[in-house]
């Protein structure tokens, strides 16, 4: 197992939308463990009306209640906005893929996943 | 005496009602009276002079000389002959003979009086061959007979009417004592062999001339008491599906019958028929299992349909595990390690962890043989439990969910496994023919009302679908129509079968896409619940307005 923080820096500022209440809190307590800014927004609705700044990457799941994940990020390029985002689905994720990509997400992960995975994506997003 | 009245009236013995003649010993007819002409449709002139035993031939001349032979010796003889009259039909006559002796004392003439009892002896005969193919039947039918005097009770009843008793029914059912003593006072007069070995009898010894009350278990007497009423009502027939008990007490599944004749019930004597139904009773009992099965069956379909929900509610709790064990280790990995963050995510841990098992035992609950038994439930937090369980799945399918529960229903009697079984075959069949359809804007209205009068409560479950075809709306519910295209076709059947079992109804109706509508009576009945199904107010404000789940 690696050093827990050794290949990404500290205080970055992190945003997750995922409608389930108990794994969003554990995504928002693993990334503030790892000495990262997370907020955490239950739908895509308010994560883009909160219009945070400065953000570094954007977590996000694709099933939510109302606007989705993919169409979420779709607003956000149409914006202009290039945070770099990464995609977590529960669905089958080959079929996602395809469309993740073309919306411009960075990554696509299939829950649960390897939280090495996930550090891997944010290595990728940080060096972006 | 006979020869006095002759010779001073001979009129008289025409005016007689019996045939007489008078003949010498070898047998020439000297007298003929009118009846006898009547009688064998001879003239006297014919007769006169003729021999009795070619005039009227019948009986074989033995039988004759045997007859003659005996009135010689007694005197007198008396019995019946056949004779054939002048067309030729056979009679049966009622004869008496009497012997005149001369002076000397030797015998010189016989007297005969006649009586036609052809017909009586026919009546005889018809009613002897009918209880001989009574007695037959009786005998040899695979019913169960039994003839029972009824005098005794009979007069307890009349004693019960007398005392100014008006409800008899509701008498009895109130002094079972009473009931015992009356069928104390039945008495078995008969039975065949087929009761004989269906009550596990030996001989008939066991049973007639003995009382019934031993065949009636506590709880069927008021059968009992039923057929005594019918007897009362003078009712010609009663059948009635009982329990009775045989000589070993066992359990007897049977259809009791009792009839009465106006001549038997004269004399108080009923015939019951007892007709053993247990293999009937069996295969309704294989019947329901079977159904029990195919009901468990579709469920465990169902389940398979919403694999993707299932998996997705017990992988969030899992994910949030992981990822919450990460943040854990690397909160203690630090430095100095942070015990009171690593606490904290324990105890989450612990929490979605607890999660996860419920969704597993809810999913276990509906695929397990055993369904939960009907008990006292609110529908609407059904229905809101069902709708949590296919969020995920609705979801992922776009489906766009708002149920209206009505407040204040009264609880219903249900099955909880059965009612959410149809709630949610109803909803992932709307969203299977939403996708079907490539429906843009898929919604699912639930809404809950009670029925009019306090009786129950109805559900409408409606989708913004294709509607349902007209030449499939008569056949929806049965068996094996689908129209999808991997389809069982076997859900909606269940359904109907669910909802009738608690006393409801279900039917669907076309209204801006699919309508299914169900209620269920806040007691479960068997009967049908017939006019009090599915009329619903049309809801005060549009659907959409009311708030999404």
């Amino acid at each position: 197992m690696r050093n827990p923080g050794s290949s990404v820096q500290a205080e970055r500022a992190i945003s997750i939308i995922e409608d389930d209440e108990s794994l969003r809190r554990a995504l928002v307590g693993l990334l503030r463990s790892m000495a990262h800014e997370a907020h955490g927004y239950a739908t895509a609705e308010e994560f883009l009306a909160a219009d945070k700044g400065g953000l570094d990457c954007v977590i996000s799941d694709i099933q939510l209640p109302g606007m989705n994940g993919l169409e979420m990020l779709r607003r956000l390029r149409e914006r202009g906005n290039t945070v770099p985002v990464i995609i977590v689905t529960a669905r089958d994720e080959q079929r996602w893929r395809a469309e993740a990509k073309a919306s411009g997400a960075l990554c696509l992960l299939r829950k649960p996943f390897e939280t090495q995975d996930l550090l891997d994506c944010l290595d990728r997003a940080f060096a972006a | 005496m006979i020869e006095a009245v002759w010779a001073e009236a001979p009129e008289i013995l025409d005016l007689v009602h019996d045939s007489i003649i008078v003949r010498r010993m070898d047998g020439t007819i000297l007298q003929w009276n009118a009846a006898a002409d009547a009688q064998y449709g001879i003239a006297r002139a014919d007769a006169l002079g003729r021999r009795l035993q070619d005039l009227l031939p019948g009986e074989p001349p033995e039988r004759l000389e045997e007859a003659e032979a005996e009135l010689l010796e007694a005197g007198t003889w008396e019995g019946e002959l056949t004779r054939r009259n002048k067309s030729g039909d056979e009679m049966i006559i009622n004869i008496r003979w009497s012997i005149r002796h001369g002076e000397d004392g030797t015998p010189r003439q016989i007297v005969e009086t006649g009586r036609d009892v052809t017909e009586v002896r026919a009546n005889e005969e018809a009613v002897r061959l009918s209880d001989y193919r009574f007695r037959n039947l009786f005998e040899a039918m695979a019913v169960s007979f039994w003839e029972i005097d009824f005098n005794g009770v009979g007069a307890m009843l009349v004693a019960l009417r007398d005392q100014g008793i008006e409800d008899i029914r509701g008498y009895l059912l109130d002094n079972i004592p009473v009931v015992r003593e009356m069928l104390r006072q039945t008495l078995t007069l008969d039975v065949n062999a087929k009761t004989l070995e269906m009550f596990a009898v030996a001989s008939k010894d066991e049973i007639v001339g003995f009382h019934t009350e031993r065949y009636w278990p506590p709880e069927n007497l008021p059968v009992f008491i039923d057929s005594l009423i019918a007897t009362l009502e003078k009712q010609p027939t009663f059948i009635r599906e009982t329990v009775l008990l045989d000589h070993n007490n066992n359990r007897l599944n049977v259809m009791f019958t009792v009839t009465w004749s106006p001549d038997t019930r004269k004399r108080g004597v009923v015939t019951l028929g007892v007709i053993d139904i247990t293999d009937r009773v069996n295969a309704e009992r294989k019947l329901q299992q079977i159904q029990a099965d195919y009901t468990h069956a579709a469920r465990v379909a169902t389940l398979g349909e919403l694999t993707a929900s299932i998996a997705h509610e017990v992988n969030q709790p899992l994910a949030a595990i992981v990822t919450n064990g990460e943040a854990s280790l690397r909160w203690l990995g630090r430095a100095e390690p942070d015990v009171g963050e690593a606490r904290e995510l324990a105890i989450r841990m612990v929490a979605d962890a607890r999660r996860a098992a419920d969704v597993i035992s809810r999913i276990r609950d509906m695929a397990t043989r055993q369904t939960t038994g009907r008990e006292l439930l609110s529908v609407n937090d059904v229905i809101t439990d069902t709708l949590n369980f296919l969020r995920r799945d609705l979801q992922s399918h776009d489906v766009l969910v708002a149920f209206n529960g009505a407040p204040g229903l009264p609880q219903v009697e249900a099955d909880r496994t059965q009612l959410q079984q149809v709630l949610i075959n109803l909803a992932v069949n709307a969203q299977q023919a939403m996708v079907q359809q490539g429906v843009e804007n898929r919604r699912l209205n639930i809404r809950t009302a009670p029925i009019p009068g306090g009786h129950g409560v109805v559900v409408e479950i409606r989708d913004n679908g294709p509607g349902i075809s007209p030449d499939l709306a008569s056949r929806l519910f049965e068996s094996f129509v689908t129209t999808k295209p991997n389809g069982l076709g076997i859900g909606l059947s269940i359904c109907r079968s669910i909802i009738e079992a608690h006393g409801g109804h279900i039917e669907v109706t076309n209204n801006g896409g699919a309508c299914f509508t169900f209620s269920l009576p806040v007691q479960t009945q068997e009967a049908d619940g017939g006019d009090q199904c599915c009329e619903m107010e049309a809801p005060a404000t549009d659907m959409a307005g009311a708030s999404a789940n």
